[in-house]
């Protein structure tokens, strides 16, 4: 058999808080070298395109899709027809809703659009108090590879990745806007960097996928952002990985076919019972109400 | 378990932290659209740990530091700070501040008063606060005349105790040392390659003679940073920061304190009039453009 692969890059960049040129022309570059090394996917972080602690320039930065008038989604779009990208952005829908949404891009359309579903206010964050939440977590097609997105706060709920997988997603591709924070004696990583990979080890583990983290770095008003984007494979193992703090891409080949070897001999997901857990769901839903 | 110790700053997080801490003063200090820093050096541990960061984001050639003595200074203060200059070859300026500061107190704007403020120790409080504000404003005006930003040289201990004065050693543009207590400011003095002799010294303001931050507060650093991590990094309420172990009475001194001088750590308060008000609904980041 064919060995079935992916040859992909993931941008961490450093966007600008609500200087939208700038993160066009970030965005612009930086699919231009994931092109040259050969990648057929480039995946951005969260809210790539517009910033994350926007607070009120949510409102002057927003996009909605269906709007004909010049923006900067119809300046990526080309960009797409020999790679598929990835990006985070502001979306507002007709209803005058505002979402952090990521879209991929291929081919010169939109492929897919992930509003994130867990929108943390607690602490520094404060997302729900500007946008909507999503309803759901799709899976689609990158390069006959079925894949989901779920954006930062939406990985942290395992449920998220549970779903996803189930769905028959492979590639679990996380974006996010993840601030450094938390020292530890003991540690070289920050505690956020710490949680994030044992984490993202998990996902990759237990649902027996790669697992795409990319995070961007940057400071907002004091705030860094952490980067070590990076890639766990399904045996739980980080394999590819940026730096902490520093701006970079990172190209891999991910083998998809080792999925089978590993699926094969740990079989979670084929013994996985969801009529077991839609019943206990329904029955914590219906104690809790 | 859960970790309710200071975290200590060491030979393992040392690197992520000094990446950290000088990628904020660069790009902070960059989107400003300048490149240059002036700070007060004291001959204390903090100033000099912001000048060997400052030096280490931004080159030696671009950081400024400013002597500013009064008559009563330690001259071991003058002569620690300029081994700093000296070690780090950054620019410097001496300008002794008695002149200004006697004149003011000569003439005595407000007379005779019956105020808190009155009385020798209310005098001795008010030079220390008035020599700290002369210092802040030779500083906002070097910043003009030099086209640097002013670096902020206050520790989160401090910040947080409210041992400082307001507008005055308080101010400045971008502090990279805020976060961060002085017990911790003294193991990252040990890897900065600070000269011992400055990291070993008693904290003082050295705003009169034989003045110590620790016989002043009456406790010493150590103890209040350990109470103040449980207070504010875990968040613990007072009661249960003393059932760990710590004196009752300290631990309601301190978070009083810390509690009593909020006002200190914020802007000035408005009266709402309008619909949209600055920085209560109208929200952007400081990096807003």
């Amino acid at each position: 058999m064919k060995t079935h692969s992916i040859k992909l890059s993931i941008a961490q960049i450093k966007p600008e808080p609500s200087d939208l040129k700038h993160n066009l022309k970030q965005h612009l570059r930086y699919i231009k070298t994931a092109k040259k090394e050969g990648s057929g996917l480039v995946i951005f972080p969260e809210l790539s395109l517009t910033g994350y602690f926007l607070k009120d320039s949510i409102y002057d930065v927003a996009i909605n899709l269906k709007d004909e008038s010049k923006n900067i989604i119809h300046d990526l779009l080309p960009e797409s027809n020999n790679i598929s990208v990835i990006a985070g952005f502001v979306e507002v829908d007709d209803d005058y809703n505002f979402y952090n949404s990521s879209l991929c891009m291929s081919g010169g359309r939109i492929l897919n659009v992930h509003r994130k579903v867990y929108l943390p206010t607690y602490g520094m964050f404060e997302e729900m108090r500007y946008f909507k939440a999503g309803n759901g977590f799709n899976v689609f097609g990158i390069s006959g590879i079925t894949s989901a997105i779920l954006t930062c706060e939406d990985a942290w709920h395992l449920s998220s990745s549970y779903i996803a997988v189930n769905k028959g997603a492979k590639l679990i591709i996380i974006n996010s806007a993840s601030p450094a924070r938390g020292i530890e004696s003991g540690s070289e990583k920050f505690s956020s960097i710490e949680m994030w990979e044992r984490l993202l080890s998990v996902i990759a583990f237990y649902y027996k996928s790669y697992v795409i983290y990319a995070n961007r770095v940057g400071f907002e008003d004091g705030i860094g952002f952490a980067g070590g984007s990076c890639i766990f494979s399904p045996d739980g193992n980080k394999e590819y990985h940026l730096e902490y703090l520093d701006e970079g891409l990172l190209s891999a080949k991910l083998n998809i076919s080792l999925l089978k070897n590993e699926r094969f001999k740990t079989p979670l997901l084929r013994d996985e019972n969801l009529s077991l857990t839609v019943k206990e769901l329904e029955s914590i839903i219906s104690t809790k109400n | 378990m859960l970790h309710n110790n200071l975290p200590e700053i060491n030979s393992t997080n040392f690197g992520i932290i000094n990446k950290l801490l000088t990628g904020f003063i660069k790009e902070e200090i960059l989107r400003a659209g300048l490149n240059k820093v002036v700070l007060g050096l004291s001959g204390g541990v903090d100033s000099a740990v912001v000048s060997y960061l400052a030096a280490s984001a931004l080159g030696n050639k671009n950081v400024t530091a400013v002597l500013m003595p009064y008559k009563t200074s330690s001259p071991k203060s003058l002569e620690d700070g300029l081994k700093v200059v000296g070690a780090l070859r950054i620019k410097h300026f001496v300008i002794d501040i008695s002149r200004q500061i006697d004149d003011y107190f000569a003439k005595d704007a407000g007379g005779d008063s019956d105020g808190a403020g009155a009385g020798e120790n209310g005098l001795k409080v008010r030079i220390g606060n008035k020599m700290a504000r002369e210092r802040m404003s030779i500083l906002y005006d070097l910043s003009y005349k030099l086209g640097s930003l002013v670096l902020g040289t206050s520790n989160k201990s401090e910040l947080l105790l409210g041992y400082g004065t307001i507008y005055g050693d308080m101010a400045s543009a971008v502090n990279p040392i805020g976060d961060i207590y002085k017990t911790q400011i003294h193991q990252l003095a040990g890897f900065l390659n600070i000269p011992k002799l400055i990291v070993k010294k008693a904290p003082s303001a050295d705003l009169w003679i034989d003045q110590t931050d620790e016989k002043e507060l009456g406790f010493t650093y150590k103890e209040a940073d350990n109470i103040m991590f449980l207070l504010v990094d875990k968040m613990y309420k007072p009661e249960t920061v003393s059932s760990l172990g710590y004196d009752e009475n300290l631990v309601s001194l301190i978070y009083g304190k810390i509690k009593r001088s909020q006002y200190k750590r914020r802007m000035p308060l408005i009266a709402k009039v309008s619909q949209r008000t600055i920085n209560i609904d109208f929200r952007y980041l400081r990096d807003w453009a």
